[in-house]
């Protein structure tokens, strides 16, 4: 048989032939990864509606972008949202985290069901809120009004529609914090507790002393991550609102998908896009600045 | 197998794989297998029942009479909306050949992705145009290069429809022409018929949902109207920054501050076939929907009101549609031989008759042709004298997104109340100028 590789010694062979293993990576990362991010960038001094040929436009997507009112209400829609749902997910994921890391009956059967919305599809999630936040038939305003509180305009009052929404997604998302923290309780020294007990510590003390400082790296983990999925709030809005009420609920992606979409602006999504992830990984550098060097108590 | 041999076959696997990934199908033209010189066209009608019974009707004429020129009629792939699926057709060159639902609104579009043939090419188009259509309705349909890549064929004239019944009882003896008289109306109208503090009928409703095409049935032919036939363009530039654009924001915010019209999107039926409200503003296609969902109602149509100051002819929204022939035809000529059959006088008849909808002809009223059917159906006289008076929408660059902008000022404006009609104005206007110099 004839010789496949020019150099035949088997350390050769082996090296060679781990390049045809990762060819199907390389093709997938060319053409999911590669290949668009390449074109978005191209696509930041062009206007294309999908169908016209590209037409280059220089910097008028950013001079567009800069005096777009829309994009600037939608990164406060944005981040109005991560200031309602990041401490709020940390706050329930940490308690129900505690719980569940405490002697408790059926505990495997909660930590089940506490995870169950994170496997359930978005779109199913948000379909079934829907139902719940409807002004005059759903079963959250029936509830009120059956204790004489009152129906609640959860989501048609531009005041209260984002506060609905990051409610459902805390419910949606908490599971996998939950799971976070749990990792993270159950990796702190058992030795801890049992001494700051002979020395006097009360539960609370111990949880604010030791809990919470030894859980350091799991907060950078959890805000980390929910801010990046914060930022990227995209499903709620589109499914239960479009956006509205008075773009009370427009989100930055939302609006980035709309812009592509909806009015076929390829060019300038992808700006919008560009310059939303300068935002995020802006936003990211200084949590993690602010988290790793503070101390937690 | 050797090594060589396996490398080669994962590589030609890899490389299938991305190409199939990447779409590689064998497209199929619009033009179908053409033997025997036997010429064939596609044809796009709208896609509702009406008008694909009267496409179905007018191809099975044609294709009688014409052996060598064969129409396939097709309807027009379902989606969110047919500008889209045009959109898409053009950018897959999968056009049909000529297609009667092109929208003004988005011919912007389709001429810049040439996307459409200019028909004024054929010699006889000014003769063929103008002995159906008057002068003055056919050049708004010249685009900005002088060239016509559509010819007008069929409008909606947006009217209001009034419940008589629920007039008589409320004591409102005439429908209102002005904004004043439609408040005074409008204030017998609204009632909480059960004496439980809820009100039960309203004067009117309008869709508070900020969709842009919503937008088309309420501001857009109420600018029209109070700007005595403006639309949002002059000379290619925005210039609806008025005060015919402020009175209508005052209008409607006017309306729902006095719970004329419910704050609410109504779920479960249309509110004028319930006989929940007593105005409507829509076109003749109400004229068969209530004929056939609602035979008991009794109604009739007017004018869309205008500011208490407002002086000459009303003017409103006509919701035309119009036909096109596409650049990827390989026979223009028959093409646009087809297209002229489509505007015949009788077929004008047939659209009247099948569809309810108003042939764009300046003779309408006085041709005999047109007189048994207008006698029959004596509200239609209603659209066809305010066709006279209508216009389309601008051939403008993203008006889509304009009328989104208009639309959220109107739900911030109109709706909530949380910002004032110069306000609003102001605001829909810099962001549609926004909008014009981006597209520049």
């Amino acid at each position: 048989m004839r010789s496949l590789w020019r150099f035949d010694s088997p350390r050769h062979r082996s090296q060679k032939t781990g390049y045809w293993f990762i060819l199907p990576y390389a093709v997938f990362f060319g053409a999911f990864v590669a290949y668009p991010l390449v074109f978005s960038f191209i696509l930041l001094f062009h206007r294309w509606n999908v169908v016209t040929p590209m037409e280059w436009i220089g910097l008028k997507n950013f001079e567009r972008l800069l005096s777009d009112p829309l994009f600037f209400k939608a990164i406060m829609n944005t981040l109005k949202f991560l200031l309602i749902h990041i401490p709020l997910q940390m706050v329930v994921a940490l308690g129900i985290a505690v719980l569940l890391n405490s002697r408790l009956k059926f505990r495997g059967f909660f930590r089940a069901v506490f995870f169950l919305p994170v496997v359930v599809s978005g779109v199913v999630v948000t379909i079934l809120w829907q139902q719940l936040y409807a002004f005059d038939s759903g079963l959250l305003n029936r509830m009120l009004s059956a204790v004489g509180i009152g129906k609640i305009p959860w989501l048609i009052d531009p005041d209260m529609a984002m506060l609905s929404i990051a409610l459902m997604a805390t419910w949606k998302n908490v599971g996998i914090y939950i799971i976070l923290f749990l990792v993270g309780l159950q990796d702190v020294p058992r030795e801890l507790y049992d001494s700051a007990s002979i020395d006097g510590a009360t539960r609370a003390r111990q949880f604010f002393r030791i809990t919470l400082p030894m859980l350091r790296p799991t907060f950078v983990v959890v805000v980390v991550l929910s801010t990046i999925g914060g930022f990227s709030l995209f499903v709620e809005p589109y499914v239960l609102t479009g956006g509205g009420p008075m773009e009370s609920t427009l989100s930055a992606v939302l609006y980035i998908y709309n812009q592509a979409f909806y009015f076929n602006h390829m060019g300038y999504a992808a700006t919008l896009g560009f310059v939303f992830a300068l935002i995020i990984l802006g936003v990211v550098l200084l949590q993690r600045k602010v988290i790793e060097t503070e101390p937690m108590t | 197998m050797s090594r060589r041999h396996a490398g080669k076959t994962l590589l030609l696997v890899s490389v299938c794989t991305l190409m199939v990934g990447m779409g590689c199908s064998n497209r199929r033209g619009p033009e179908g297998a053409a033997g025997g010189g036997v010429i064939e066209l596609t044809y796009w009608p709208a896609p509702n029942p009406q008008e694909m019974q009267l496409a179905d009707t007018l191809v099975r004429r044609w294709n009688r009479t014409h052996p060598t020129i064969q129409v396939r009629m097709q309807s027009i792939p379902v989606s969110q909306s047919t500008e889209e699926v045009l959109l898409a057709a053009i950018a897959g060159k999968t056009t049909p050949d000529v297609c009667s639902n092109i929208w003004p609104g988005a011919l912007h579009e389709y001429t810049r992705a040439g996307g459409l043939i200019p028909l004024d090419q054929f010699s006889d188009f000014d003769s063929i145009a103008l002995a159906r259509t008057p002068r003055d309705l056919l050049e708004p349909f010249r685009s900005e290069n002088g060239h016509y890549y559509q010819i007008p064929w069929k409008t909606n004239p947006v009217m209001m429809f009034y419940n008589i019944r629920m007039f008589e009882e409320a004591g409102v003896a005439r429908a209102p022409r002005t904004y004043s008289e439609f408040f005074a109306a409008a204030k017998k109208l609204t009632r909480d018929l059960d004496g439980d503090g809820q009100i039960d009928v309203w004067a009117g409703e309008r869709d508070i949902r900020p969709i842009w095409w919503q937008r088309l049935f309420d501001f857009y032919p109420f600018y029209i109207a109070a700007s005595g036939g403006k639309t949002l363009f002059r000379m290619g530039e925005p210039d609806f920054n008025d005060d015919a654009a402020r009175s209508v924001f005052r209008f409607f915010q006017e309306c729902y501050q006095q719970n004329y019209f419910p704050h609410t999107y109504f779920q479960g039926g249309d509110p004028f076939l319930l006989e929940k409200k007593a105005t409507h503003f829509a076109g003749p296609w109400e004229v068969a929907t209530l004929h056939s969902l609602a035979p008991h109602i009794r109604y009739d149509v007017a004018p869309l009101p205008v500011p208490d100051e407002h002086k000459g002819p009303v003017y409103t929204y006509g919701d035309y549609k119009n036909i096109g022939v596409f650049g990827t035809t390989k026979h223009p000529r028959e093409a646009w031989e087809f297209v002229k059959y489509l505007l015949h006088a009788e077929h004008d008849l047939l659209l009247l008759t099948v569809t309810n909808q108003i042939p764009v002809r300046g003779d309408l009223l006085t041709n005999q042709l047109f007189s048994e059917y207008f006698r029959q159906n004596p509200k239609m006289v209603r659209f066809a004298e305010q066709a006279a008076s209508t216009r389309g929408v601008d051939a403008a660059p993203d008006l889509k997104e304009i009328l989104d902008a208009i639309s959220q000022e109107y739900e911030a404006c109109a709706v909530y109340g949380k910002v004032t009609p110069t306000e609003a104005v102001n605001d829909a206007f810099r962001r549609t100028k926004m909008i014009v110099e981006w597209n520049k």
